[in-house]
């Protein structure tokens, strides 16, 4: 739809539109706030001139809604490249981030962290731990069998997946009832609630890599969508850009549900509207999901923190939202954008 | 010097040999028709010329250089391939795809850009495809498909193609087609074709089409034969190696033979 639009045009409309949801999320809320205050709030922060505002209504914006708006950028940014990488790497659509095992290995990790130490202090660090473990158990999986690499990477990401999600259960099971057993569930169900407690190091910092990698590595995912052979033939080292875009990927991943709890659907959805919107060459698929994951996850945070008095879980919002729209998606396109 | 050269090379799965102990050499500007049943090895030696798989024994020389000695992009320079089936997945442009070729100039920072476009663009005019180019290239047809494939293998400026079946799919006129960019790719722009084939009147045609043709008659994984076609693909020959009865004659005008399957043995 959008394919013909010259690239400065696509840069501009990319970027901007991060910004309107960004300045938009600030501006909604149980807590009433209007944009000339968010815009007076702003610019007194950077530029630390008195404004008037009441201190209540700056405390809000600047430490309540600020972070989880800089969050859910990065964690919708995030989430929505790594799906669009996989689905070009494994050439299959129905790929998402959680492929190769790091969202159930991260949520095992925050399951184990809430039993062993009774709260979920420790739950993102366990998280982004096990996320990565389990993308490495993963890919040693797939490299055992030999034979066709992309299929036997798919495999052993199922097998590594389902174990985790075996080992969940059980944590689960085991878990006391009355307290670990809600914390691990509202934790799986994700949310960027907690930001206030989330880790620079553990995730903002391999998020912001993980995209930038993404970004640069984005022509190759062009050449290995043509296939192992080919791509090598080409001139391509395979294994190595294949190494590259899952770390960077699973980084960015690991990064992301590290703080926001596991979020399904971002990774696959989003992925697909931008191919309908910008073409399938990556070079304008990953900035595009960079910046419609970013709008997405922000759209639907704002109504998670905003329909009710309490908060809806993230997980379930987004699927709400994105199984009609797939559904939708199929019928309308007719699966075009892919064979 | 030969463009590529393999001496005494062999290859197995395992135990399971697929081919043993086959020399051979490709010169410049010249078509090398690996021929023989199913099953016989031909892919799997292709795959070997390509890097894809490792020899087991033996030495396999491009440029004079061992071929273990070449990086992928300096590999790619030399020789390019065209698939014999190639999965469609996602719906890149007729450009895009055959701009690929050029990967191994594309450096981290610096993706494919305006340079790789001329590039791709030469290199569909070379095939008749030009006119494709902003094209999705999932919904061509088989035939347009398979020139395109070419076009990005020709962008790779490479002297050695490697074309596995390149008309398997083919109709009469693709085929045709695609002959005619083989004998055009060799005897103008010097350009070296190996080639597996299963259709053998294919090697006649580029004979009768006066293009440096040789014909190597692969048998369980040997060289039967090597030569000219009409010295190689002789009734005697295929009822070895195929076990049919054929009937080698020349069309009307005794410019071209071919070779009239009759029966199996």
């Amino acid at each position: 739809m959008l394919q013909k639009l010259n690239t400065p045009a696509r840069l501009a409309l990319l970027l901007l539109l991060p910004v309107l949801f960004f300045v938009g999320t600030l501006c909604i809320g149980r807590y009433h706030v209007a944009f000339r205050e968010v815009w007076g709030t702003l610019s007194s922060a950077l530029t630390g001139h008195e404004t008037g505002i009441p201190l209540r209504t700056q405390t809000v914006i600047l430490s309540v809604r600020l972070p989880r708006a800089l969050q859910g950028l990065l964690v919708g940014a995030s989430l929505a490249a790594s799906g669009a990488c996989f689905q070009s790497l494994f050439r299959n659509p129905l790929v998402s981030s959680g492929m190769l095992g790091v969202s159930a290995g991260s949520g095992f990790g925050a399951a184990l962290a809430i039993i062993l130490f009774g709260t979920t202090a420790m739950a993102p660090t366990f998280s982004f731990a096990f996320g990565i473990l389990a993308v490495i158990l993963s890919y040693l999986t797939g490299k055992i069998s030999g034979g066709n690499p992309t299929v036997t990477l798919v495999l052993g990401g199922t097998i590594i997946q389902s174990i985790f999600s075996a080992l969940l259960s059980l944590l689960k099971y085991l878990a006391d009832t009355e307290t670990q057993l809600p914390a691990i569930t509202f934790w799986l169900m994700g949310s960027l609630a907690s930001t206030k407690t989330s880790n620079l190091w553990l995730s903002d910092v391999p998020m912001i890599i993980g995209l930038l990698g993404m970004l640069v590595i984005s022509w190759r995912l062009n050449v290995l969508a043509m296939g192992d052979r080919e791509a090598r033939t080409m001139g391509l080292n395979v294994t190595a850009n294949k190494v590259a875009v899952i770390g960077f990927a699973t980084l960015a991943t690991a990064g992301a549900v590290s703080i926001s709890g596991v979020i399904g659907w971002v990774g696959l959805v989003v992925p697909h509207i931008c191919r309908m919107l910008f073409g399938s060459d990556n070079r304008k698929l990953i900035p595009a999901s960079i910046s419609l994951g970013a709008c997405f996850m922000v759209l639907v945070d704002t109504l998670c923190r905003s329909l009710t008095a309490g908060e809806i879980p993230l997980g379930i919002v987004t699927a709400i939202v994105g199984g009609p729209f797939f559904i939708w998606l199929l019928k309308r396109t007719k699966g075009g954008s892919w064979q | 010097m030969s463009l590529l050269e393999l001496k005494q090379g062999s290859f197995s799965y395992g135990e399971q040999t697929v081919f043993e102990d086959v020399s051979f050499s490709v010169e410049p500007g010249e078509l090398f028709c690996i021929v023989g049943p199913n099953g016989c090895g031909k892919s799997t030696l292709l795959d070997c010329v390509l890097g894809l798989n490792k020899l087991k024994a033996g030495e396999l020389l491009v440029d004079g250089k061992p071929m273990k000695e070449y990086r992928p992009k300096e590999l790619a320079q030399r020789i390019a391939y065209v698939p014999q089936d190639h999965k469609l997945t996602f719906g890149f442009s007729v450009l895009d795809i055959v701009s690929m070729g050029r990967t191994y100039e594309a450096r981290m920072f610096d993706p494919p850009g305006e340079a790789q476009k001329a590039a791709a663009m030469h290199s569909l005019e070379l095939v008749g495809m030009e006119s494709f180019a902003d094209r999705d290239y999932t919904k061509l047809s088989g035939g347009e498909l398979q020139l395109v494939l070419i076009a990005r293998a020709l962008c790779q400026n490479a002297r050695v193609l490697v074309m596995d079946e390149p008309t398997a799919h083919l109709d009469f006129r693709h085929e045709l087609t695609v002959m005619d960019i083989i004998a055009k790719l060799v005897r103008e722009e010097g350009i070296s074709i190996v080639m597996a084939t299963h259709f053998l009147n294919q090697a006649y045609y580029m004979e009768g089409a006066g293009v440096p043709t040789r014909v190597a008659l692969m048998d369980a994984g040997n060289f039967g034969a090597v030569g000219k076609p009409s010295e190689v693909l002789t009734e005697e020959n295929l009822k070895n190696v195929f076990r049919i009865v054929t009937e080698v004659a020349s069309d009307a005008a005794g410019e071209r033979k071919y070779i009239l399957p009759l029966r199996n043995l």
